[in-house]
């Protein structure tokens, strides 16, 4: 038996890589996926940013468009960690999965391919709506987009993990339209993607404020000028967003790209970056579970 | 470092289904063997518990003196696998699904690109070896399979139903790849529904409800019921009072003979 332990845990480089580059050959053979990305970017950043953004006219100094980037990024990383998380199941049942089981590769390793796999695939996926930036009239540094991209890592990381630990749960397949609509829809509605914990939403002003001055007002703490009404979202939609972890993440992410956070940015850093590597360790026991309890 | 498989007093039951009764079984080193059985007679569940997968809830299983429950790495390096449904990337190609297999076993790096190229050659699919193995039929993607298992040079090869769902043009190229192992002195444990197959092996193991009934050369085997029995089918009907196959029609038999019948134009 402690043989067994021991292999099981024992990290191999070569292992770790060889899964990874099979979830990233899969992802680039699969256009559906990056398809869905483009749908999504459009459809919530165009469509619902523009559209909405007629009447919402501005979120803290922010035209919608611009508030609900980091949210856009945040849904197309949701869906490509969990997609990659679901295809475990059907991996185990009719796919390679079953032959690298019994294989002695230890398996942490397949599971940490299979993480950073998953992990990759929705920062580039999450990436998509970052190309959007010039167009929504946002100025970002090098460094930021840099940092975006680290804390897209680890959301997807943390989300791929916890989609393993799902799927690892699942009997059959079928189950994966309760998924996307009873785990990613409430996610993502509750992390403050489309709509602020609090602000001033609407008004005249800000965004007509020439970009110097607005910068200058910024530094003095005024995000918004101008008439508008303060938001202050209902208490038990408030509790919901508060124990939801994307909220975290997602307010990081909107902290690095627009330079804006709503929530204290010591329990952003924590959950995003402490998050990850606990929800990893219980993907890879789960994994492991699943093996064991398997027949 | 003893027999090829040694089973002894095995069982394995799911819920009140026993699917595995106090089994015991030796195959000797070079030997080709075939589990015989009906479908639901324990044959997956005993290859199953051979590949590591299924923990014997009673008894011992050793593959090469290696117990599967306490020495799972060392009996996994011994093993090459082909399962009866295919577990393949669809979406990579031959070449791909063979690196995988090379970095899992830990072939040294230096002999990966060479032991891929030659189960590419082995399988016959080195034309091919750039098309994802979606676009593969049945039987090459067995080929396939079967070349990889062999890739880490195992000491014993486990089959499961090695040649069930193929063209009889298929079958009879992947037996050809099997017979071809023979030559070379390999370890082969099949289980088959198959009788010419099962016959053409050293020893076959007859199961039935998950119990052992007959072991024995396929020719010793016939040639104790007398002159009755001119095959193993007759053997199985002698030992068990029932047919071997016609027991229960699986879905997908129901619905080959629908097609058959004419299918949807009948009604």
């Amino acid at each position: 038996m402690r043989k067994n332990s021991t292999s099981f845990l024992r990290i191999d480089a070569g292992v770790i890589g060889i899964m990874w580059k099979r979830e990233m050959l899969r992802y680039m053979r699969d256009r559906s996926q990056i398809f869905g990305a483009i749908s999504r970017t459009v459809l919530w950043l165009v469509i619902l940013g523009y559209g909405l953004g007629a009447a919402l006219r501005e979120i803290e100094g922010y035209s919608y468009a611009q508030y609900i980037l980091p949210g856009v990024v945040t849904l197309n990383i949701l869906f490509s960690a969990l997609q990659c998380a679901i295809s475990l199941v059907w991996d185990r049942e009719v796919g390679l999965l079953r032959s690298v089981i019994i294989s002695p590769a230890p398996m942490l390793s397949v599971t940490l391919g299979k993480l950073f796999g998953g992990a990759t695939i929705a920062t580039l996926q999450g990436a998509i709506p970052l190309l959007l930036i010039p167009f929504l009239g946002l100025r970002t540094s090098p460094l930021a987009l840099g940092s975006a991209l680290v804390v897209m890592f680890f959301m997807g990381i943390a989300l791929t993990a916890f989609g393993i630990i799902i799927a690892s749960r699942l009997k059959t397949f079928e189950g994966f339209g309760a998924i996307s609509n009873g785990i990613i829809q409430p996610l993502y509605f509750l992390s403050g993607s489309i709509f602020p914990l609090r602000g001033v939403i609407g008004g005249v002003g800000f965004l007509d404020i020439p970009t110097h001055l607005r910068d200058e007002l910024r530094q003095l703490g005024i995000f918004a000028i101008g008439g508008g009404w303060v938001v202050q979202l209902p208490f038990f939609i408030q509790v919901l967003v508060y124990i939801n972890p994307v909220s975290y993440q997602l307010d990081l992410l909107r902290y690095v790209l627009l330079n804006f956070e709503q929530l204290p940015l010591a329990a952003d850093l924590a959950v995003t970056f402490g998050l990850a590597p606990v929800l990893a360790v219980l993907a890879a026991w789960s994994i492991e579970r699943m093996l064991r309890k398997r027949q | 470092m003893g027999a090829a498989v040694v089973a002894t007093g095995v069982s394995y039951r799911y819920g009140d289904h026993v699917a595995v009764d106090d089994l015991n079984l030796t195959v000797e080193n070079g030997e080709f063997f075939a589990i015989l059985g009906p479908n639901g007679a324990g044959k997956t569940t005993f290859l199953n518990m051979l590949m590591t997968v299924t923990r014997p809830q009673s008894g011992r299983v050793t593959i090469m003196g290696h117990d599967v429950v306490t020495d799972t790495p060392e009996v996994r390096r011994a093993l090459g696998v082909v399962f009866q449904d295919p577990a393949l990337d669809d979406r990579l190609t031959a070449r791909e699904n063979l690196d995988i297999h090379a970095v899992l076993y830990a072939l040294p790096r230096k002999e990966r690109r060479n032991a891929v190229d030659r189960a590419l050659s082995w399988a016959e699919l080195d034309q091919v070896q750039s098309r994802a193995v979606r676009t593969f039929s049945g039987g090459m993607k067995r080929r396939l399979e079967l070349a990889r298992a062999l890739m880490h040079k195992p000491s014993l090869l486990l089959l499961d139903e090695p040649t069930m769902g193929l063209d009889p043009q298929g079958r009879r190229h992947l037996w050809e790849r099997i017979t071809s192992l023979r030559e070379q002195g390999m370890t082969v444990v099949m289980s088959t529904h198959n009788l010419v197959e099962a016959e053409s092996c050293h020893r076959v193991a007859i199961i039935d409800k998950g119990r052992l009934i007959a072991t024995g050369a396929p020719a010793a085997l016939i040639a104790e019921l007398g002159s009755s029995a001119a095959s193993l089918e007759d053997v199985f009907i002698a030992l068990t009072g029932k047919q071997l196959f016609d027991d229960s029609a699986t879905g997908r038999d129901g619905m080959m003979s629908f097609a058959r019948q004419g299918g949807e134009f009948t009604r």
